[in-house]
């Protein structure tokens, strides 16, 4: 137990403090700090213009990212569990996209989603409708992260479908006895029995959410596509485009290691630590009200 | 987890023809959305495929096929970029860590599962707030030890070392899933083990890591698989040091090292996929038993 | 298990820490071995090695080994890690009120001083962007300068006879050059005011306006120089000529800045606003192109000629080992008039010292002397150089970006928010918190 201690001493419980301690002080790392008290939370929440718009859109990810991931993640276990014929194939398919890794994959995404050049436009247009900007359009940006999180919800969905199939029939032939159709069912039998993964999937997204960062990062730098390495600054492409990919992570970053403010960056992480605290608290005492452990 | 029950022996009565037909219909319908779904779900690695073997030019313009099969994308891949290397540097960052993690993880896991000590159920609660906690939190205060920790004259930042180490001293989410892997262990076996003379460690090495093979595989698994696709904490530490970045890194840095030559870029990031691939064909079962093991026991 | 684990572990990282360490190179036997960051890859790196090789064979005690794509985050980084190279070189001047005001550069004054060079040497504009509250963290190491680039061609075809010099007139050319697709979609475009685009900055455009962005006391003014909201205007009303998404989609399909496939190489966009190397480059890529070169066209006809300038600088970071050879090599490569002509005809960039300007070494390229020339003209300028560094330039950057997508509803509040944002930020990297 002892080396553990150590390890969580060092990497776990010295940085917490040691960023509390940075928070109220003024540091870039090539001066000694400069203690500021409370001036760097007075400019994060009154004067950076970027802090409420960093918020808004990891909120916005979170709340629109993960039931949209728990969904379709628990809508392809479920068809998967019916389907008769070629489950392995199709269990396959859904799960490849999980192991790309992330850059690879939003590279990817980026590529496909060009709208003057990329393929899914091509095809749009082929059909006959105007493909919407994806990832220069400050509007459809974040759908476009946001498919790009569906389209890897393979682990997700590899968890609930396990957990589907470990509904024991009886529970099923019991409830079709009562004259419950398959809808009732679903929503009796198979939902709470389920209860337990469901939270899981649920936390698990939330806490992804709050620590969002490459593929931000990522789409951005390539989206704004441009700028090179050359005479340009290339920091300027965080959030592109008009910041809205400017996630939480992504500006804390932004402040800390482009902008050498690790005073200030502490400052924002130490309200990241209130927020995930304050969300999976929420989260947590919700869930005892729905979910449903069974006997085991 | 199964319900004990008994159930009435079913009746086989053929159902009529308009119940046929229904199931008939909605076997089609859900296999359909499945289809389209496996569709929508293939289309994007065929894109890059296919923009992976055009040229250059085709590439930049609205071409959907490739126009002669660039195949040569591939080898020209290797040449343009040090692919090989940082092929190394990940495989000694995710092979390094992910066998710390493995071997500091189990003792602790065990330790707050099965033995009983003065501060368990803290230690546990400590875990758990690790587990949640956005690595963004302790990342600067880190960064700065690790920048003002000169042993020997020894420079950390620019290399790996400051993301390897760490993985050496526990890692939250693996500590929790071994744990709740530990509890499922009849007490029984570990009773008969103390009767014959073990001291816990022995326990531990023999009885219980045996025990725990498929829960010990599934942790490697993904401690080895998130660190190999690990981009934020290499960003961090080895961002300017070129001829020490990870695979995710120099793929991200490919487009401007080669101004934007999409049809090797995308040829690239095929080629960066495919290990992991492999390994999954290789190792099905291991995979999908591990991530079931992570939800079901989570 | 476990104990043995990591003890093999530690054993394996002191070895592995004492082979690095020793592999450093600090106390060898043999020529001294200094590191060189700089900015340029590919073409451009190649020709700095020459340069590099050529100054070693002068000096044999002196080994150089030259590191390229080196931007300002990779060269803060380093020096707050104190793994900084021995010489660093950056493409702009945006950082220089860190690097100096901290001390990240050295203040290389007094070796000037020792060796007898003086800040005359060199004209007036890069001495402003190599220094920060007097001291003089940097030398300019060739300079840029920015002008108006036309295709010769698109021009004759739509009957224009020669370039703008009017925001007037830029405007009414922009629009006889664009060409519209049947779907209402860009095939060619006049002229791309898009800040973002390849070398679009307001730093770039506000020149022909001729605004500054602080007053004599060092306030930001952006909402009281009217340049500004007159430019910001402008700009605007261009965009919504094209249609904004219609923009976006057509440079989405451009090809790279610094790949043959630039959007004005190859006839995409009928003018451009870029600096003086692509005349080296369309010379590699391109060299049948019928084009031709003049000074951005201005709102204020004083102004024309002007234009807006900056350079590579080059510097000594702090905690280096050995100070004396950077200097001598920083030295060399910034006043010896042969290495910078050379350079110069190479990169086709702006010799940085009054004397190179006039060498007889540099190869006359008609394209090339107009940014000669603009180089020379007193009313150009350069950016802004504030203790917060990149961050001012970027936050104005922003607001543009902001502005162009039609977020900003009323452009003087949005201009005032921004004024009083970018002084707090100057406050805040001095270290008095928050005013």
């Amino acid at each position: 137990m002892s080396p553990w201690l150590v390890g969580f001493s060092v990497f776990f419980g010295y940085p917490l403090v040691m960023s509390a301690y940075l928070s109220f002080n003024h540091y870039d790392l090539l001066s000694p700090p400069r203690w500021v008290g409370l001036a760097n939370y007075r400019y994060l929440f009154t004067i950076d213009p970027q802090t409420w718009t960093a918020v808004k859109n990891t909120l916005w990810l979170i709340g629109v990212l993960v039931p949209l991931q728990v969904l379709s993640a628990f809508g392809l276990a479920l068809m998967l569990a019916r389907a008769r014929q070629g489950v392995g194939i199709f269990r396959t398919i859904f799960y490849l996209p999980a192991l790309a890794p992330p850059v690879a994959a939003t590279l990817g995404f980026v590529f496909i989603l060009n709208p003057a050049t990329g393929p899914v436009n091509t095809i749009l247009g082929h059909l006959g409708i105007n493909g919407p900007l994806w990832f220069q359009d400050p509007s459809w940006s974040k759908p476009s992260l946001v498919l790009l999180g569906i389209w890897g919800v393979g682990n997700t969905m590899i968890i609930f479908l396990a957990a589907v199939l470990d509904v024991p029939r009886t529970l099923y032939e019991s409830a079709a006895l009562d004259g419950a159709g398959p809808l009732q069912r679903l929503r009796y039998v198979t939902l709470p029995s389920i209860s337990p993964v469901i939270l899981f999937a649920v936390i698990l997204g939330v806490i992804q959410g709050l620590q969002y960062f490459t593929q931000a990062y990522v789409a951005a730098g390539v989206a704004a596509g441009q700028a090179s390495q050359a005479a340009d600054v290339t920091t300027a492409s965080l959030g592109y485009p008009v910041d809205s990919t400017l996630f939480y992570p992504v500006l804390l970053y932004q402040h800390g290691f482009v902008d050498f403010q690790m005073g200030y960056a502490s400052a924002m992480a130490m309200f990241l630590l209130a927020v995930s605290f304050a969300v999976t608290l929420v989260i947590v005492v919700n869930s005892r009200r729905w979910v449903h452990v069974a006997a085991r | 987890m199964s319900a004990v029950g008994v159930t009435a022996p079913l009746v086989r009565r053929r159902p009529p023809a308009s119940v046929r037909r229904r199931r008939f219909l909605v076997a089609v319908a859900n296999n359909s959305v499945l289809i389209a779904a496996a569709i929508a779900f293939l289309a994007p690695f065929v894109f890059i495929l296919l923009t992976a073997l055009m040229t250059n030019d085709q590439a930049l313009s609205s071409k959907l096929w490739p126009h002669p099969f660039a195949w040569h994308n591939f080898v020209d891949v290797f040449t343009k970029a040090p692919l090989w290397r940082w092929t190394l540097n990940t495989l000694i960052y995710s092979v390094l860590a992910t066998l710390g993690v493995v071997v500091s993880s189990v003792p602790v896991a065990y330790a707050l599962a099965r033995l009983r000590w003065r501060g368990r159920t803290a230690a546990f609660l400590v875990v758990l707030v690790a587990l949640m906690l956005p690595p963004q939190v302790t990342v600067v205060p880190l960064y700065v030890m690790w920048a003002k920790f000169h042993p020997f004259g020894f420079n950390f930042i620019g290399t790996l070392w400051p993301v390897i180490i760490p993985n050496w001293f526990g890692d939250a989410f693996s500590i929790f899933l071994l744990r709740q892997f530990f509890l499922t262990i009849p007490e029984e076996y570990l009773d008969a083990a103390r009767v014959d003379g073990c001291g816990e460690l022995r326990i531990l090495t023999t009885v219980v890591a045996r025990l725990a093979k498929p829960a010990i595989a599934a942790v490697a698994l993904f401690s080895f698989l998130y660190t190999f696709n690990d981009f934020f904490l290499p960003l961090l530490y080895t961002g300017e040091a070129a001829n020490h970045w990870v695979l995710s890194i120099g793929l991200s840095e490919f487009r401007s090292l080669h101004q934007v030559q999409w049809n090797l870029t995308m040829a690239a990031t095929l080629l960066v996929m495919a290990p992991v691939i492999v390994i999954f064909f290789l190792a099905q079962r291991a995979f999908v038993e591990g991530v079931t093991l992570t939800g079901v026991k989570g | 298990m476990k104990r043995v684990a990591t003890a093999a572990a530690l054993l394996a990282l002191v070895a592995v820490m004492a082979g690095t360490a020793s592999g450093a190179g600090t106390s060898r036997s043999g020529p001294t071995k200094l590191t060189v960051w700089v900015g340029w890859s590919a073409r451009e790196l190649s020709d700095f090695k020459k340069l590099a090789a050529e100054y070693q064979k002068a000096n044999p005690s002196v080994t150089l080994d030259v590191v390229g794509s080196i931007n300002d985050d990779k060269i803060v980084a380093a020096i707050r890690a104190g793994t900084a190279p021995d010489v660093v070189s950056s493409f702009n001047s945006y950082d220089v009120g860190v690097y100096c005001g901290t001390g990240a550069w050295i203040d290389l004054a007094p070796l000037m001083k020792q060796s007898g060079i003086s800040t005359s040497i060199f004209p007036a504009t890069t001495n402003y962007y190599t220094q920060y509250n007097g001291k003089k963290c940097a030398l300019p190491l060739l300079a840029d300068t920015y002008g108006l680039y036309y295709n010769k061609a698109e021009f004759a075809k739509a009957g224009i006879s020669g370039p703008p010099k009017t925001i007037a007139q830029l405007t009414a050319d922009a629009k006889k050059l664009t060409i519209r697709n049947p779907d209402g979609s860009l095939k060619q475009v006049g002229i791309d005011p898009f800040i973002g685009f390849y070398e679009n900055v307001p730093e770039r455009w506000i020149m022909a306006w001729g605004g500054t962005y602080t007053d004599s006391k060092g306030k930001a003014h952006l909402a009281t120089d009217s340049a500004w909201t007159k430019w910001l205007t402008w700009q605007k009303s261009m965009i919504d000529w094209y249609g904004y998404n219609n923009l976006v989609k057509f440079q989405a399909g451009l090809g790279d800045e610094f790949s043959a496939s630039n959007a004005f190489e190859v006839g995409k966009v009928a003018m451009n606003l870029d600096g003086e190397w692509r005349v080296a480059f369309i010379q590699a890529e391109h060299p049948s192109l019928n084009y031709g070169t003049a000074p951005m066209p201005t709102a204020i006809p004083s102004l024309y000629g002007s234009g807006y300038v900056n350079g590579t600088i080059i510097g000594i970071p702090k905690n280096g080992k050995h100070t004396q050879q950077a200097w001598d090599f920083v030295k060399w490569i910034t006043t010896n008039t042969h290495a910078l002509a050379e350079f110069s005809n190479a990169l086709r960039n702006v010799p940085s010292t009054t004397a190179s300007t006039h060498s007889k070494e540099l190869t006359p390229d008609v394209h090339f002397a107009t940014f000669l020339k603009i180089f020379a003209n007193p009313k150009s300028g350069t950016s802004p150089i504030m203790a917060s560094g990149v961050s001012y330039t970027n936050a104005v950057q922003d607001f543009a970006t902001k502005w162009q997508a039609g977020q900003v509803t009323n452009l003087a509040s949005g201009l005032a928010s921004l004024d009083k944002q970018l002084d707090a930020q100057v406050a805040q990297a001095k270290g008095g918190g928050v005013p």
